[in-house]
Parts: C-alpha cells; sequence; structure tokens
C-alpha cells in the first residue's frame, strides 16, 4: 500500500475519487506506520489528506536546522524576556512622586509593558513559526455530511413525542393542564416579584422637589427659606461675584435626607448664579416674574445646574453672550431669555430659581432661595407635564 | 527694573524643582514663558518703590492728563504698585500699538474695541503676554500667539491701564500655591475650571466658534490674571468668589498636573476615549489584521 | 514499506508513559473515539476567519486580568478620605470605589498595567467581534442553516457593550460618574415606567448608594456568565455545522477543506492567542488608558468638556448630539428627546440586524442551505446596504467626539452639530450607490477577464490599420475566441502570472500536479527511498526496528 498511498499523499490526488470508507481490522491497523494508522484514522471519518509534504524530506539539512534555530530563538528571546520582566517587576521604582524629582515611575508600566509583550509575542510567534517552518504542509478536506434528518428519523421522533404526549393525558386532561399553567406562571413570577419587588422604589414626588424647599424647621430665622451656599459651606453674597461671574451654589442643608445626602452632594441641588454684566438685560417666563434679583434690575440670576436634556451640569458659560452649554452633547441654552435652549438637543429651559437676599449677623447681605425650583429639574420624564 | 526676567524665571524654578513647563510646551511661546512670577528681589524692590508711590503717581497723572485722572488717583492710592516711568512708558505703546481700537483715552472705538477704562491692569497683561491682543483680526475667538510686547513692556502698558480707572491688578509675589494645596485646588479646578477647561487642560469648543483655550501653555500669573478679568467668554472669578488662597491652589494643582509624567505609558495627549478609539482601531486592529493576514499566508 | 514487512504486534497494551495515562482515561471515559474526531477536525484557514478569534482571546484576557483586579477593587459608594500614594487627591472625600481604583494605580505594584490590559483588551473584545460580525455579513456566512449562530454573536456584542459599560462605570470618577447620569436620564424617557425604572435600579434618587455594588456584580458575576455561556453555544454551533468556506478548488458545498486541528491548526491558533494577548500587554503598558487620577471623583456638580463614553458607546453620543430637540408632550405626561436616539434607534438597529437573514431570504426566495462564502461583489445589493449601514454608524460615531474635532481642527460647534445631521441623511445613500457600481464593475472585469482572457500589454496593429490589444485567455476557447470558463465565485486572475483561484501555491499545493522538489533534494529523496527499501526487504528482525521507529516516529 505504501507507494498507491505514497503517491497519495505526496503527489496529491484529485477530490472525488475515494471509494466507500475502508474500515480496517485491528490486525491491520497494527501491522501499518503510525502515519498510516493516522491516515486510517482521518479516512475512517471521511477525512481525506489530500496532500501531505514534509517540509524538510531530507533530515538534517542546513535549511532544517536554520528553521529550527529560527523557532528556538523565538522561544528563547521569551524566556529572557519573562526573567527580565520578574527582575523588572521587584526592583523597578515604581511609587508615584509630584513633579520636581526624578519621576522614575513613568518608566515602571511602560517597561513591564514591554517586557510582558515581548514574552508573550515571541511565544506566539515562536509556536506559529514552528507551524509554518517545521511542521508538514498538509492540505485536507473534511466532507460535511451536512445531510438533512431522514424520513425514518423525523417520523420516529415525531411518534416519540405524540405518544409520550398522548401517555401524560394532557390532551384530555384539561384540568391537569391548566392546573399545571397556573403553577409554572406562579413558579416564573414568584422569584421575579421577589428580586424585583425588593429593588422597587416608588419616585413619588421626589423628582418634582429639590433641597431648595423651604425648610422652616430647620432655618427658622429666615422664615424657612434654604440659605445659598458654595462648596466650602460659606454663604453667598451679591458682593462675591463681579459682573460676568458664575458660581455653582448649592442649598445650605446640612442635615442628610432620607436618601442620605446633604446640601452639596444630592444630584438634584447644583445651581448656578450668574451675576450679569452692565448692559444686560433678562426677560421672565411667565408666572416667574422677580425670580432674578433685585427684582426691579435684575442682576443676579440663578438656574438648575443640571441640564434638562441628559443631566449634565450644563455650566460652560459664555459671560458675553450670556449663552449656556452642556458639555454632553452640545445644548445651547440662552441667559438672557430664561435659559430657554437655542440650539441642540434640550427642549425645556433650564428651571429657574427665584432668589432672595437677607442681611445676616455680620451686617452682609446673603441669597437665599425664596422658594423652590417651581418645576422638575433635569431630564424630562413621563410623569412631568 | 532691568534685570533679564527669563533668568530669574529660570532660577525660581531649578529652586523650586520645576521643569520650565511652560517654556517646553506652549510652542513658540517660548517668549511668555519669562511672565511666570515676579522674582523676590523685584518683589523687594516693587515694596520700596511703594513708598513713594503716591505722590509719583499724582504727578504722573498730572502729566497723563484727561478726564480719568481723579479715578486714577484713587485706585493708584489702593493699589499703588505702579511707577510713573512705567505708566508713562505703557502710555507710549498704547498709542503705538492700541490706540486704533481702543481710542486715545480707553474709551474704546465703536465697531473696533471696547472701552478699557476700569477693566484693569490683570485683563491688559493677560490679553498682550498671551499674545490675543494686539488683535490680528476680528472674530468669534482669539487665540494665543506669539506676545509683541516683553513682559516689561506688558507690565508697563497694564500699568497704564491700570491708572485708567483703575480694576483687578495685576498681583504681586508667587500666585503658586505649595504642594499641601495641590487636592485642594484640584477640587476647586474640577468644580469651577473643568466644565470648560476639561480635566485635563485641553479646553472645549463654545458656541459658533468660540473657544475655551487649552491651559497648556499658560503661565502662573496668565491663569491668575484670566480669573481675575474674565477675558473674551472666560467669567469673571473676583477674589471674594474664589479667594487668593484658592486661586494659587488651583494654579499649584494646574502646573503640577501638566508638569507630571504620566505613570501608564503614553499620555496620547490625555485626551480619553477619543484618542483611546484611535489607538485602538490604528494599532490594535491594525497590526492584528497584518498578524491574521501573516498567520493566514500559506509559507512555500 | 508493505503490511507483510511490518510484523502485528502481539498485544495492544501501551508501553510507554503517555500512552498508559492515555489508556487510564480511556479506560474510565473512553475517549479514544471522540477525541480522535475533535483532533481531526479540519478549519478553513482563510486569514478573515481569524477575526473572530481576536473576540474570544481578547475575552479569555478580560476572565484573566479581571479576576487579578476584584482582589483589590472595592466596589462600594461609602465616603471616605483619601491617604494614598497620589498626592493631588491626597485628603480629598471620595467613594471607596474611587479609592481603591487610585490604589491600584499607585499603590499595588504592577496593579496599573493589569487595568491598563484590561481596559485595551475590553476595547478590543468589542472591536474584533464588530468586525467579525462585519465579515460574516459581507461573505454572507449567516445564512441558513446559520441564521441562530448570527443572532447569538447579535447578543454577544449587545451584551459586551453593556458588559464594558458596567465596566467602566465601575472607578465612580468624574468621566464615568457622567455617563451614569446620562444612563439615569436615558432610563427615565422610557415612557409610562421611566422614573420607576431609574429609581429601582439606582435605588432612589440618582447617585444613591448601590449603584456600583450592583454594576460589579452584573459586571463580574452576571454578564461574564451569560457572555461564557453565549460563547460556548457559538462555537457549539460552528462546531457542529463546520466552518464556512470561500469556493475554489476542492472546496464545495459539500465538503470543509483546511488544516486538521492537531498539530498545525493548533499551533497556529496558539500562537495567535499569545500574539493578541501581546498586542493587549503590550499596549496596556505603553499607552495610558482612562487615567482616571485626572479626572477626580465623581460629584453631581462637576463635569469635564470633551466628555466621551469609551468607543463602543460614542454612536449613541452620537445619535443624542444630533437628534433634533423634539419633544412630545400630550395629556400632562412628556415623552423626552432622549428617548428615540437612545432607546429607538439602538432598537431599531439590532432588530434589522437580527432579522435581516430572514428577510433576505424572503426576498431573494433563498430556502437552500449554504457552506460557501460569497465575494461581496457578487451581492451587491448586500454588500451596498452593508456599507449604508458602516456609513449611518460612522456618521454616529464621529459626532459622538464632534466637539474634539470642533476644537482640533477649529470648526464651529454649531457647524458640526448641522454637518452631522446632513451626512447622516445624505452619506449612506451616497455610500450604497457607490458601492453597488464598485461591485458591479468589479464583476464585469471578472467576467471580462474569462471571456476574452488577460490583458498582456501587447499591442498589434491589423493590417486594416485597426490597434487590438492581445489577450491571453485563461482556458479553452470557442471558435470565435472567447473563454468558456464559467464565473465559480472565486477569485479570478487579473494580471499576467496571477492564478486566482487556480494558484497551487495559494490554495492547495500539489492538489492539481505534483510538486517539483529541486532536482537535488529530489534525488537524495529518491535515493533514501531506496536505501529503505532495500534495508527493509530481507528484514528477519523487522518487529523490532519497527518498534523502535514506532516510537521514535
Amino acid at each position: 500500500m505504501s507507494t498507491s498511498d505514497d503517491e497519495m499523499t505526496r503527489a496529491g490526488a484529485p477530490h472525488g475519487t475515494h471509494g466507500p470508507v475502508q474500515k480496517h481490522t485491528a490486525e491491520e491497523l497494527r501491522a501499518m506506520t503510525p502515519e498510516e494508522r493516522m491516515i486510517a484514522g482521518t479516512e475512517a471519518e471521511d477525512i481525506h489528506i489530500v496532500h501531505r509534504r514534509d517540509r524538510f524530506p531530507i533530515r538534517g539539512t542546513k535549511a532544517e536546522k536554520r528553521a529550527e534555530r529560527g523557532v528556538a530563538a523565538c522561544f528563547l528571546i521569551a524566556a529572557i524576556a519573562g526573567v527580565a520582566f520578574i527582575v523588572y517587576f521587584c526592583a523597578g521604582s515604581w511609587k508615584w512622586h509630584l513633579p520636581g524629582t526624578a519621576q522614575n515611575f513613568r518608566f515602571y508600566t511602560p517597561i513591564l509593558g514591554g517586557l510582558l509583550g515581548a514574552l508573550l509575542l515571541f511565544l506566539g510567534v515562536g509556536l506559529v513559526l514552528w507551524a509554518k517552518w517545521l511542521m508538514p504542509e498538509e492540505e485536507v478536506v473534511q466532507e460535511r455530511h451536512d445531510f438533512d434528518t431522514t424520513e425514518e428519523d423525523k417520523l420516529m421522533t415525531e411518534a416519540t413525542l405524540s405518544v409520550g404526549l398522548a401517555d401524560t393525558g394532557l390532551p384530555r386532561r384539561g384540568l391537569i393542564l391548566k392546573s399545571l399553567g397556573l403553577a409554572g406562571g406562579a413558579l416564573v413570577t414568584v422569584p421575579l416579584v421577589a428580586l424585583v419587588g425588593g429593588m422597587i422604589k416608588k419616585p413619588g414626588d421626589q423628582l418634582f422637589h429639590t433641597m431648595f424647599r423651604p425648610n422652616k424647621k430647620m432655618f427658622p430665622k429666615s422664615n424657612g427659606m434654604v440659605p445659598i451656599v458654595f462648596s466650602d459651606w460659606r454663604q453667598v453674597s451679591p458682593d462675591d461675584m463681579e459682573p460676568g461671574a458664575i458660581v455653582t451654589v448649592f442649598p445650605g442643608v446640612r442635615a442628610v435626607d432620607a436618601n442620605g445626602f446633604d446640601g452639596l452632594t444630592s444630584a438634584s441641588s447644583p445651581t448656578i448664579i450668574i451675576r450679569l454684566r452692565p448692559g444686560q438685560k433678562v426677560s421672565y417666563r411667565k408666572g416667574q416674574a422677580g425670580f432674578a434679583w433685585p427684582p426691579s434690575d435684575p442682576q443676579y440670576i440663578a438656574f438648575s445646574k443640571i441640564c434638562t436634556h441628559a443631566g449634565c451640569p450644563a455650566s460652560l458659560y459664555e459671560q458675553q453672550t450670556g449663552r449656556l452649554l452642556c458639555p454632553c452633547h452640545q445644548s445651547q441654552f440662552d441667559v438672557l431669555q430664561d435659559a430657554k435652549p437655542v440650539f441642540g438637543p434640550a427642549t425645556r429651559s433650564l428651571p429657574q430659581l427665584p432668589l432672595t437676599v437677607l442681611t445676616g449677623e455680620d451686617g452682609r447681605q446673603y441669597f437665599y432661595a425664596k422658594n423652590d425650583y417651581p418645576e422638575a429639574i433635569g431630564p424630562g420624564f413621563w410623569e412631568r407635564p | 527694573m532691568t534685570e533679564e526676567p527669563s533668568e530669574t524665571t529660570a532660577d525660581l524654578d531649578a529652586e523650586l524643582g520645576f521643569e520650565p513647563v511652560v517654556a517646553s510646551s506652549g510652542a513658540g511661546d517660548a517668549s511668555s514663558a519669562p511672565s511666570v512670577r515676579p522674582s523676590r528681589r523685584r518683589r523687594r524692590g516693587l515694596v520700596r518703590r511703594k513708598l513713594g508711590a503716591f505722590g509719583v503717581l499724582l504727578c504722573a497723572l498730572t502729566a497723563v492728563g484727561g478726564t480719568y485722572a481723579a479715578f486714577a488717583a484713587s485706585s493708584g492710592a489702593a493699589q499703588s504698585t505702579d511707577t510713573a516711568a512705567s505708566v508713562t512708558h505703557g502710555r507710549q505703546l498704547f498709542d503705538m500699538s492700541c490706540i486704533t481700537c481702543h481710542g486715545a483715552n480707553l474709551q474704546g472705538v465703536k465697531g473696533r474695541g471696547p472701552s478699557l477704562v476700569s477693566v484693569g491692569g490683570a485683563a491688559a497683561y493677560f490679553q498682550v503676554i498671551t499674545g490675543r491682543m494686539p488683535l490680528a483680526q476680528q472674530g468669534a475667538y482669539s487665540p494665543r500667539k506669539t506676545p509683541k510686547f516683553s513682559d516689561q513692556e506688558t507690565r508697563d502698558i497694564a500699568a497704564y491701564v491700570q491708572s485708567v480707572g483703575g480694576g483687578p491688578s495685576i498681583p504681586s509675589g508667587m500666585v503658586r500655591g505649595d504642594d499641601a494645596s495641590i487636592a485642594e485646588g484640584g477640587a476647586l479646578y474640577r468644580l469651577n475650571c473643568a466644565s470648560c477647561h476639561g480635566t485635563t487642560f485641553k479646553g472645549a469648543p463654545l458656541s459658533a466658534g468660540k473657544q475655551a483655550p487649552s491651559l497648556n501653555a499658560a503661565s502662573d500669573l496668565q491663569i491668575y490674571t484670566a480669573m481675575l478679568s474674565g477675558p473674551e467668554s472666560m467669567p469673571v472669578f473676583s477674589n471674594n468668589q474664589l479667594t487668593p488662597t484658592q486661586k494659587k491652589a488651583i494654579i499649584a494643582y494646574i502646573q503640577n498636573i501638566k508638569a507630571s509624567d504620566d505613570p501608564g505609558g503614553a499620555g496620547i495627549d490625555r485626551i480619553g476615549p477619543v484618542s483611546e478609539a484611535i489607538v485602538l482601531w490604528v494599532v490594535g486592529v491594525g497590526v492584528l489584521m497584518v498578524v491574521i493576514l501573516w498567520i493566514g499566508a500559506r509559507s512555500q | 514499506m508493505t503490511a507483510t514487512t511490518n510484523p502485528p504486534r502481539r498485544d495492544n497494551k501501551p508501553r510507554t508513559p503517555q500512552g498508559k495515562a492515555a489508556g487510564w482515561f480511556d479506560e474510565r471515559l473512553r475517549l479514544a473515539g471522540p477525541m480522535r474526531t475533535q483532533l481531526n477536525k479540519v478549519f478553513p484557514d482563510h486569514w478573515s476567519f481569524m477575526m473572530g478569534e481576536i473576540a474570544l482571546y481578547s475575552f479569555v484576557i478580560l476572565l484573566l486580568t479581571g479576576t487579578y483586579l476584584t482582589f483589590f477593587f472595592d466596589p462600594s459608594m461609602a465616603e471616605t478620605t483619601y491617604h494614598g500614594s497620589y498626592v493631588p487627591m491626597q485628603g480629598i472625600q471620595m467613594s471607596q470605589a474611587y479609592a481603591s481604583t487610585l490604589d491600584i494605580a499607585f499603590d499595588v505594584r504592577g496593579g496599573l498595567i493589569i487595568r491598563q490590559i484590561h481596559h485595551w483588551a475590553a476595547l478590543l473584545f468589542v472591536a474584533a467581534m464588530l468586525v467579525h460580525m462585519f465579515r460574516v455579513f459581507f461573505t454572507g456566512a449567516f445564512r441558513k442553516p446559520r441564521e441562530l449562530n448570527w443572532i447569538i454573536g447579535l447578543n454577544l456584542i449587545m451584551l459586551g457593550i453593556i458588559e464594558g459599560f458596567a465596566g467602566y462605570s465601575l472607578p465612580d470618577d468624574l468621566l464615568s460618574g457622567t455617563g451614569l447620569r446620562i444612563a439615569d436620564a436615558i432610563m427615565k424617557s422610557i415612557p409610562v415606567i421611566g422614573s420607576w425604572v431609574s429609581f429601582t435600579v439606582f435605588g432612589g434618587p440618582f447617585p444613591g448608594h448601590v449603584i456600583i455594588g450592583r454594576l460589579y456584580i452584573a459586571h463580574v458575576l452576571l454578564i461574564p456568565g451569560i457572555l461564557l455561556a453565549l460563547i460556548g453555544a457559538h462555537l457549539a454551533l460552528v462546531v457542529r455545522q463546520k466552518h464556512t468556506q470561500f469556493p475554489g478548488p476542492g472546496r464545495t458545498e459539500d465538503t470543509v477543506a483546511g488544516e486538521r486541528v492537531f498539530p498545525i491548526y493548533a499551533a497556529k491558533a496558539g500562537g495567535f492567542f499569545f500574539i493578541v494577548f501581546a498586542a493587549c500587554a503590550a499596549l496596556g503598558g505603553l499607552v495610558q488608558i482612562n487615567p482616571v487620577w485626572l479626572f477626580g471623583p465623581y460629584q453631581p456638580s462637576a463635569v469635564s468638556s470633551g466628555s466621551q463614553p469609551d468607543w463602543y458607546m460614542m454612536f449613541l453620543d452620537g445619535s443624542t448630539r444630533l437628534f433634533p430637540s423634539w419633544e412630545i408632550r400630550l395629556w400632562g405626561h412628556t415623552l423626552p428627546p432622549l428617548f428615540w436616539p437612545t432607546v429607538v434607534l439602538p432598537g431599531i438597529l439590532v432588530t434589522l440586524a437580527a432579522v435581516y437573514p430572514f428577510i433576505e431570504a424572503k426576498m431573494t426566495k433563498d430556502t437552500l442551505k449554504h457552506h460557501l462564502l460569497q465575494r461581496p461583489r457578487d451581492v451587491p445589493v448586500r454588500t451596498s446596504l452593508g456599507c449604508m449601514a458602516i456609513t449611518f454608524y460612522l456618521v454616529l460615531f464621529f459626532s459622538g467626539g464632534n466637539d474634539l474635532i470642533a476644537k482640533t481642527f477649529d470648526i464651529s460647534l454649531n457647524a458640526m452639530t448641522w454637518g452631522g445631521r446632513i451626512l447622516l441623511l445624505t452619506l449612506p445613500p451616497i455610500a450604497y450607490a457607490v458601492a453597488y457600481r464598485v461591485c458591479l464593475g468589479l464583476q464585469r472585469h471578472d467576467r471580462e477577464v474569462l471571456e476574452h482572457g488577460l490583458e498582456t500589454g501587447i499591442i498589434k496593429v491589423l493590417p486594416t490599420g485597426e490597434f487590438i490589444e492581445v489577450h491571453q485567455p485563461l482556458g479553452p476557447v470557442d471558435e470565435h475566441g472567447h473563454g468558456q470558463l464559467t464565473y465559480a465565485g472565486a477569485p479570478v486572475p487579473k494580471r499576467m502570472g496571477q492564478l486566482g483561484a487556480a494558484s497551487p501555491v495559494k490554495h492547495i499545493r500539489g492538489f492539481f500536479y505534483p510538486v517539483k522538489e529541486k532536482p537535488e533534494i529530489q534525488a537524495a529523496i529518491d535515493e533514501q527511498e531506496a536505501r529503505e527499501a532495500a534495508a527493509l526487504e530481507p528484514d528477519p528482525s523487522g518487529s523490532v526496528e519497527n518498534r523502535t521507529r514506532e516510537l521514535t516516529d
């Protein structure tokens, strides 16, 4: 068989000349060389090695040694990179320092990455080269055997299913079927309800209020009006701002609410106060006259910082044009026109906070929120009118 | 004021252990570097000069004349950091380069340039030292350019502008906080500045072609005077809103982060996901496509 | 070597240690048969079939590096004051999650590189899946019987994106927190149940105290578990249905031609795994990714300009930026504008992709099974639809970074937004038309070469004074000099010297004719064979020699 098979493996044979799969006995297989047995194994599964050629038919040629050395060199470099990685990992200087020092930490991660990359790269390239240079060249064709299920199989399986179903009697016993359906439904629903039910929180009217809501118990001196503070709890005074200034302010509520947030950390409270430049005139929305301060000649105007589109803090303020941009989706609001959206995807004006000023114990004037925002702040939602 | 400013800045940087960030990162902007902050020697000089400043200033203003003398005297009395010579020189420079747009008495020229009365020296200093003024052309946004005037000339112009109507003046002394203030400065930066200039100081586009510039090339004093004066679109951050200590902390944060090296390899300009996406598709996916072509190719 | 010269072995007991071990397992698990089937399985070896492998390998890398990160990361939103090595954050209030992320970067030796490898591998994972999907689409590999695997793959991409979003939200930094806040707004925009969904997910009003913990368990257990199961099913279907292949000699609907799994394909695939890992490791070490220490901890009042999500979410960011400000207000209710570009649009895109195989089969009335791939040019409508979809996606993708483009190239932001809106509607149809033309042109050229032959570059002057170029026919010609080859869906040579699908080197070496070795090597082979034959002929002790041979082979 050697001649014919050698012919086949070395010279290749056109596809389709293989007869029916030849079954070999164990005796016959034992009599074969390993390669023949391997080929017999493939043939048994309709896999035909149509071309198989040793890349170096003569052992020990210069070319073969060169290829072998090339692959080995790859693995060797990988090993060296690995050792270097371990050494540098243990010995390298890696702690962060302020500028002004040698900043040697900046080499640590790149060198580790380079060495780890080299280890893996040369390992991988070595493996591929091994396959490409040294392993036999092979072209194998496997029969797909993508036959449709036989008619007999279909008939028998269909019968197995239908008779099995008939055996249970379900088609006849409607009572069992219906009650089982109910039980199954309960089985699916119970964990769903238990899981989701444990997580559900009722929004209630929480989306319609912020911490600027007047609270007489907390702020009796100001008749419940919430003081407005900087991020360091200093109260904001009109004097603190020059014309053309913008400042991020918060309700001065130090006590945490039911959700565990105080005035600075609550996501609904960030607010901006803008002091207009001389000559900038504002228009009020209907029903919101006098929200700015002083009401007669408005100079200070306060809006929610939370964009009505997607909730990013909209705070890129152009003091000359009075435009306010949101950095996330580039909605633009015109502060002088009641912060109404003039460009981009936002649809609603930024809610305006009614401002007022009280004189503090030190004789300075300080900002207070006359009332909560007249509408829900932030992005829109279904319940919002 | 005969010292060479660049020398003193370099000395100070060496003393603090900072590399000259501004000079190295500002492309073609080396001449703005010397403006980081006045030296100690010069500060002592300034103190000495302060003593006689009031009288000298009055004389100078009489010489300058005009209807704004009264304003200038009052603000000059308060700040009193200018000298007569400085103001005179500043006025000469102003008359040569700025007068066409801002008018002979800083009252502005309609359709060309705004009034500079009482904008303060800080505003003038920032605009001139960053090369934005004199303006090359009218536009939505005037970008940073190579400054036309030296640091001393700029200070002279600022002194002149300051002398007409007062306003926020150039701060004296160190305007960068110490290392202990960096973290606080970072928190303030993120709340007040990052919305426009970005957490990594890259700047951002504003509406219709206006821009918040990158802070890469900005020196300590430039950042400080910008906060004080609110140039172009930028809001004003007065000393009541952000105290001088807070401003210095913000500057300490900005300059330290700019000068610090990236611990995780190439910073790809610290832009974030966009530059990461470019690296991923061009380098990562690109290289692996070449690799699969190589593995998939039949070898001879 | 013949059967007679190779006396049978006396028993079937294994003699080598490996043989004994194999025997031990085989007696218990009956492995020999099924294992041989798998070892001999044939994989086609076209380069484009390796794109899916990149995704698979990056998933393995993600599992490895992600497990490492869980040892150090603390998914808690409890407030803490930072006292680690990174000076610019010392004394700042932040969540445990953010503080432990800083610790991984600055106080765990080698922690930063693992975190960066993890992040790069995540970007690569989704990218490779997408590229793989394009390959499957443009070659028609999704057709019957593989529609199921197409849908599984689509689910893998969606889950991969969600997994990535959950992952990069975990550090609780300013950038990802802004992303979470937008996610909250997207949930709220859902009609009727929106605010309930948001409150349920966040455990109260945004940001609550539970979201990081919930995202964490989704990121490390829930979604990876589903991904793993789906990847298993995806691969199992490839094994069961066998891989598709391009048509060519020996490659028909009934066959798979390529290399067997063991050893060549295994060596190449194993090597490729290490190369993919090397790419991630090199990127992770050499290129900084997501430097959260520069962004600061999340606080609802702060934001950074130039906030973008990771690349696979950028198309949604783009669609949100481009969508006009249309809001529906009815009967005291609001349908926010955010709902359309972030919920409806991705829903439509995914649905279209999921039903495409069925639509195409219905339109082309194709009920057959297909195991041979198509060249994109041969199915111009599908190819053009694909180009159209990619163009649409790319416009959205680039709009996701339109503020950076505006800043870098000094373009007005408003102009960028309007430009994006216009391009989104005009570019895809143009892409369709152009792709269609290109496909037809390529098809025509293929047919022309088959009919008239290759251009030789030789110009002849006929006696009539007419100039013609001499063509080299590819095969036999009829009486009119026209080629009789028909197009078979395989590459056609386009230049002299090219062999196209018939190339024995490119496709099946030695398939059509014997491989010629160099004369001296051929002589040596002949000599060696003669020697072997001579040595084996009168061999009384053949069994011993053969046994040694067998062991050394």
